[in-house]
């Protein structure tokens, strides 16, 4: 808990203003690494927030002229990694060898989780609206399927079968319009 | 390695990873072969990464969940089955209450009713690439297999016994075949005849409609020929146009206009004389469609004349134009001009029997037709014929009562299909959990019974309220699709009408438009209310006797 200790730096600094701004660009490639780690996109935010605490604090070892994503995935795999252990062990998290290859390789997959992201941009785009707000309702934060489904009087399974149709179709969808990126 | 490409248990590891439902089993197998695989791992990291991105571009927002807040009340207006309170957890309460409130209103929940009424051919044929035109005398090789008229046609084989049909391809292409006839569709550009007695129409926009025969591929140049298969063998007659012949993977030739040939299995064709086989006929087959569509129209005209007689009739309207356009008749014998109907924008269309009977179409939204009709009863059945050409509203009126008062009546269908059909119980009581409706009642539905598939055809809807057996049942073309008690606290004995509308609602008590417009896009052809509840068999009969086409 010593980097807890630290002072941050007043916010004038040329330093801070570097942070900020390298930070926001990778934000979102920061995301999807760390969500391909851990189980929901809840534990995800709470190490992004961790990662950006620690990437902070750190920042002054940080060499502006490097690749400053390789630099905060490394972090950022610490950081899940330490998430992991914290957490109880009913969770279903990752073996810690399966958190490790999983950071690894995604590091060198940065551009292709821009890629997805961009097609699937596109494939929610030309879905039907009725699909898409049935996507909205089932990814809203905080709405638990089983309730959801209880309440309308429907089984949970019904529910969760949709949303298993529908997140296939947006993975195909997504792998048709990547594919010919990745022949190249 | 793509997604599509994992097996069936390494797929439903990863959904219900996502999902959160994984047992320690399962989670523990995934990661057994994750360890193994780096291609498996590779897919699992683009599905994280797409529920991430899903996430991130589908769930509500913060700024959503406020403009949703904002509708008053959105909660279920007439649901009360669905607005007792729900408890959330922690994260996002509002965004999460916000979100089903908004759903629910909307009735996009439509995944709730387990049991899909809509037949599968029917969903399955909401793509296609031909249409059924007209039906002559069919008979079919398989009953179950059997084709109406405007059913859609995808790739597939059609079995025509005998009788006679036209195909209208989606290129322009007509096809008119008489049976025994196999057809097997391919596409909108290209289908293949085994079997059958067919007459080819190929207009210009058409040009390059493909025809297989035994041996043999037909290329249409913008034309008119004739194409007999029998036992494996093929005669071909140009009676216009020209078309291109090619036997196996020859190359083509090219037949004029009088040019008949027998395509031999073995060679290229064969000329022979024309004018020794029949083809079908598109005229004389025309005609003998509109002699059946005339005589089925002059049945259910008596079928009318007779219904018309039922004393338990309140009120029925065939729609029909009349002299003075602004009013549609009630048809009950004896005549009660009191209860004719008003007609208000919705405009005369074509009805059932197209060019012999009309229907009024309620696609403009200020559409309706007024009725008065004071009175009390003890049991509804409504019965109508409807064509739907979208269900753009969250409820689509059918028939309403104006100020939903106690005993009166709404009969609707919400946006996913299903129908709808409430009385106002106590319109002095406040209806649970929904402080903002208009009083206690409850509202029965059936399970989706209408989908886009099913624009643009005419279906049979009838709904019965039944007090004394206490059950609401709803029926479509005939059959029940849905029968549900009407317990102690919903019960209510003595129903009214009074003001009404056909096809919109009167007087919404809330302004919303969402919540307030009703109109139904589409037309009504008959309407029909009785005072008592009909029974099954009485509901298939009246389906039987006023259907148009068999």
């Amino acid at each position: 808990m010593a980097a807890a200790e630290n002072t941050p730096r007043s916010p004038d600094d040329a330093h801070y203003e570097l942070f900020v701004q390298r930070f926001a660009q990778f934000e979102p490639d920061l995301r999807r690494f760390i969500r391909s780690l851990l189980p929901t996109t809840t534990d995800a935010d709470e190490v992004l927030q961790q990662t950006a605490m620690v990437i902070w604090k750190k920042f002054d070892q940080y060499d502006p002229d490097t690749h400053f994503m390789k630099w905060a995935c490394v972090i950022a795999r610490f950081e899940s990694l330490a998430y992991r252990r914290k957490m109880a062990r009913d969770r279903l998290v990752f073996r810690e060898d399966i958190l490790d290859l999983m950071a690894e390789e995604g590091m060198e997959e940065i551009d292709t989780r821009k890629a997805e992201h961009e097609a699937l941009e596109f494939c929610l785009a030309a879905m039907p609206e009725k699909q898409r707000n049935f996507l909205t309702l089932a990814y809203t934060p905080g709405v638990k399927v089983k309730e959801l489904a209880e309440e309308a009087g429907s089984s949970a399974a019904s529910f969760y079968m949709r949303l298993k149709r529908l997140r296939h179709q947006v993975m195909e969808c997504v792998e048709s319009k990547i594919e010919p990126l990745e022949g190249v | 390695m793509k997604f599509s490409d994992l097996g069936p248990d390494e797929k439903n590891w990863i959904d219900s990873y996502l999902d959160g439902t994984i047992d320690a089993k399962d989670f523990e197998s995934l990661q057994n072969r994750m360890a193994e695989s780096s291609e498996l791992r590779a897919v699992m990291r683009r599905c994280l990464s797409v529920d991430s991105g899903l996430a991130s571009e589908c769930g509500a927002n913060g700024e959503e969940a406020d403009a949703w807040l904002s509708l008053e009340n959105p909660t279920v207006p007439e649901v009360e089955s669905q607005s007792k309170i729900l408890s959330f957890p922690r994260l996002a309460p509002i965004a999460a209450a916000a979100a089903l409130a908004f759903f629910l209103g909307l009735g996009l929940m439509s995944w709730q009713s387990g049991s899909d009424w809509i037949p599968r051919e029917e969903s399955a044929s909401a793509q296609g690439f031909a249409v059924i035109g007209n039906l002559f005398d069919p008979t079919w090789k398989d009953p179950k297999a059997g084709k109406r008229e405007g059913d859609l046609l995808g790739a597939e084989v059609f079995h025509l016994a005998s009788g006679t049909a036209e195909i209208q391809f989606f290129s322009g292409a007509v096809m008119t075949v008489e049976g025994p006839a196999e057809i097997s569709v391919k596409s909108a550009w290209e289908a293949t005849c085994r079997e059958g007695a067919v007459r080819m129409k190929v207009p210009p926009a058409a040009r390059g409609f493909k025809l297989h025969a035994p041996s043999s591929e037909i290329i249409d140049l913008g034309t008119e020929f004739g194409l007999r298969v029998r036992d494996g063998v093929g005669h071909v007659e140009v009676f216009d146009g020209e078309i291109a012949v090619r036997h196996n993977e020859e190359e083509e030739q090219l037949m004029k206009k009088g040019a008949s040939f027998s395509l031999d299995p073995d060679g290229p064709p064969v000329a022979t004389t024309s004018g020794q086989l029949t083809f079908p006929d598109v005229k004389k087959f025309g005609s003998r469609v509109f002699d059946e569509v005339r005589s089925d129209f002059d049945r259910w005209k008596d079928h009318r004349d007779s219904l018309a007689k039922d004393e338990r009739l309140i009120a029925y309207y065939s729609f029909d134009r009349e002299q003075n356009q602004g009013l549609i008749p009630n048809l009950t014998v004896p005549r009660n001009p009191e209860f004719d109907g008003a007609v208000v924008l919705a405009e005369p269309v074509d009805g059932r029997w197209p060019g012999m009977k009309s229907a009024l179409e309620f696609r403009r939204p200020g559409s309706r037709v007024r009725v008065n009709i004071p009175g009390e009863f003890s049991a509804f059945t409504f019965s109508a014929w409807v064509r739907i050409d979208s269900l753009d509203r969250v409820y689509n009126a059918l028939f309403m009562g104006d100020g939903y008062e106690t005993g009166e009546p709404h009969w609707q269908i919400r946006e996913d299909g299903a129908l709808m059909l409430s009385v106002m119980v106590d319109d002095s009581k406040p209806n649970p959990g929904a402080p903002n409706d208009a009083g206690l009642h409850r509202v029965y539905f059936s399970p989706p019974v209408w989908e886009m598939a099913m624009a643009g055809k005419w279906i049979h809807l009838a709904s019965v309220f039944d007090p004394e057996a206490r059950v609401v049942s709803h029926y479509v073309n005939g059959k029940q699709v849905s029968t549900q008690e009407i317990i102690d606290k919903f019960l209510v004995k003595t129903l009214r009408i009074g003001n009404g509308e056909i096809g919109n609602w009167g007087q919404p008590f809330r302004e919303d438009p969402w919540f307030a417009i009703r109109h139904l896009n589409g037309r009504m052809d008959e309407f029909a209310i009785f005072q008592a509840a009909l029974g099954e068999a009485e509901i298939a009969a009246i389906f039987e006797g006023s259907r148009a086409g068999r």
